[in-house]
């Protein structure tokens, strides 16, 4: 990776709160990747990290529970939030009550 | 009704299809059902591969050689449900008899202020759940369906009656659960066709008739994540203008820690088979599923 720029290297590694997250979403949805290997920036849904609608799911519950908000259907910004983990972290930290 | 054959009566342009609807309710059911026996014929001699998936699932069914009278019957049948999905969907009850049976159940699940997934299958008529609906007017019933095949038939009838539009969810996306969860927690109830797995689906394979075939896990998978009751839902239609809504409680409230979620599944998925199996043999002419059900290389 010597000759990449610097913020593409950023680009896959993971911040704290990432990683805290990246734990939070393997742990409900038994992934078989190590939380480690989440790349932030890769698509959580379909292709990408391969979870379904139900895996979707057991992260929002998950969610809910640890952060004290709901992920909401009708939340406009939805394709946005659930298309990286980087973007869901950015949702949670700009919504969570704990 | 995402058949693959239920495609081929949505062949025909946009403007015909409204207009045979429009006509359906206009002169009655009785009027437009003889169009029933030379549409069975049709698709006899034009659908080889819808005939074919009918033999083979009518000769596990019956337990004898399928023959051309039986795959008509099949046909037939299906033809009856489709045109009598127009009156359903539209609120004439009137032209139909509907017998429900098992809805004490259910009573009771939804009496606890919760909503249930009402899991059904391509046996019968899941239409027919617009008659369940129009007894249970607290409780909305909610489809999960992939749009698109019966969409010219859907956009005819949601003109000709905007009000009775059913609520559909479009599954596959990343929020489709989240609307269910959100249904679900306001007591409604959620439709879901538990028969066919769609693409790389989280699937169980168990026997069938006595043959293998694949199950998609989806339906037990949330009803485990969110630990709500599962009710069985047969709209078996019995000739004439006959139909019968067997419900059945299958799952009251399902459990399993996260690990176990997966295996869990699957057991639940062999039972509604089984069940599923029951009402197959007791009324075998009304699978819908024509298409190579068991994967085992049908032309």
């Amino acid at each position: 990776m010597g000759n990449l720029p610097p913020e593409a290297v950023l680009g896959t590694q993971q911040s704290a709160f990432e990683l805290e997250l990246a734990r939070l979403i393997a742990a409900a949805t038994n992934l078989d990747l190590a939380p480690e290997q989440i790349d932030p920036a890769a698509p959580l849904f379909g292709q990408g990290l391969g979870l379904d609608s139900i895996d979707m799911l057991e992260v929002a519950l998950a969610v809910s529970q640890r952060y004290g908000f709901s992920l909401r259907s009708d939340d406009a910004d939805n394709r946005t939030v659930f298309a990286s983990l980087r973007n869901l972290a950015a949702h949670i930290d700009k919504h969570r009550t704990k | 009704m995402s058949a693959i054959w239920a495609t081929e009566p949505e062949r025909g342009s946009r403007a015909a299809i409204h207009f045979v609807t429009w006509l359906a309710l206009r002169l009655g059911r009785s009027a437009t059902r003889w169009l029933l026996v030379p549409l069975s014929f049709y698709f006899f001699a034009f659908a080889p591969k819808a005939r074919r998936a009918s033999r083979a699932f009518l000769g596990r069914a019956l337990g004898r050689r399928a023959g051309g009278p039986d795959i008509l019957r099949n046909f037939h049948a299906f033809a009856a449900t489709l045109h009598d999905r127009i009156y359903l969907r539209c609120g004439r009850f009137e032209a139909l008899d509907i017998a429900i049976d098992g809805a004490a159940p259910v009573d009771a699940i939804l009496a606890r202020g919760r909503g249930c997934i009402l899991l059904g299958s391509h046996l019968g008529s899941f239409e027919a759940s617009h008659a369940l609906a129009r007894q249970l007017t607290h409780h909305p019933i909610n489809i999960v369906m992939h749009e698109g095949v019966t969409q010219n038939t859907d956009a005819a009838l949601d003109r000709l009656a905007p009000e009775l539009r059913p609520h559909m969810i479009a599954p596959g996306r990343p929020e489709t659960m989240l609307r269910i969860k959100e249904c679900l927690d306001r007591g409604e109830i959620v439709g879901i066709l538990g028969d066919r797995p769609f693409g790389s689906e989280k699937s169980t394979i168990c026997p069938f008739l006595g043959v293998a075939a694949r199950f998609p896990q989806g339906p037990f998978r949330l009803a485990l994540a969110l630990e709500v009751p599962v009710v069985l839902f047969f709209g078996l239609y019995r000739g004439a203008n006959h139909y019968q809504i067997c419900l059945e409680e299958l799952a009251g409230r399902p459990t399993a820690a996260g690990e176990e979620r997966a295996d869990a599944a699957a057991r639940w998925v062999e039972r509604y088979v089984e069940r599923l199996e029951h009402y197959a043999r007791a009324a075998p002419y009304n699978w819908f599923n024509f298409y190579d059900f068991w994967d085992e290389g049908l032309r």
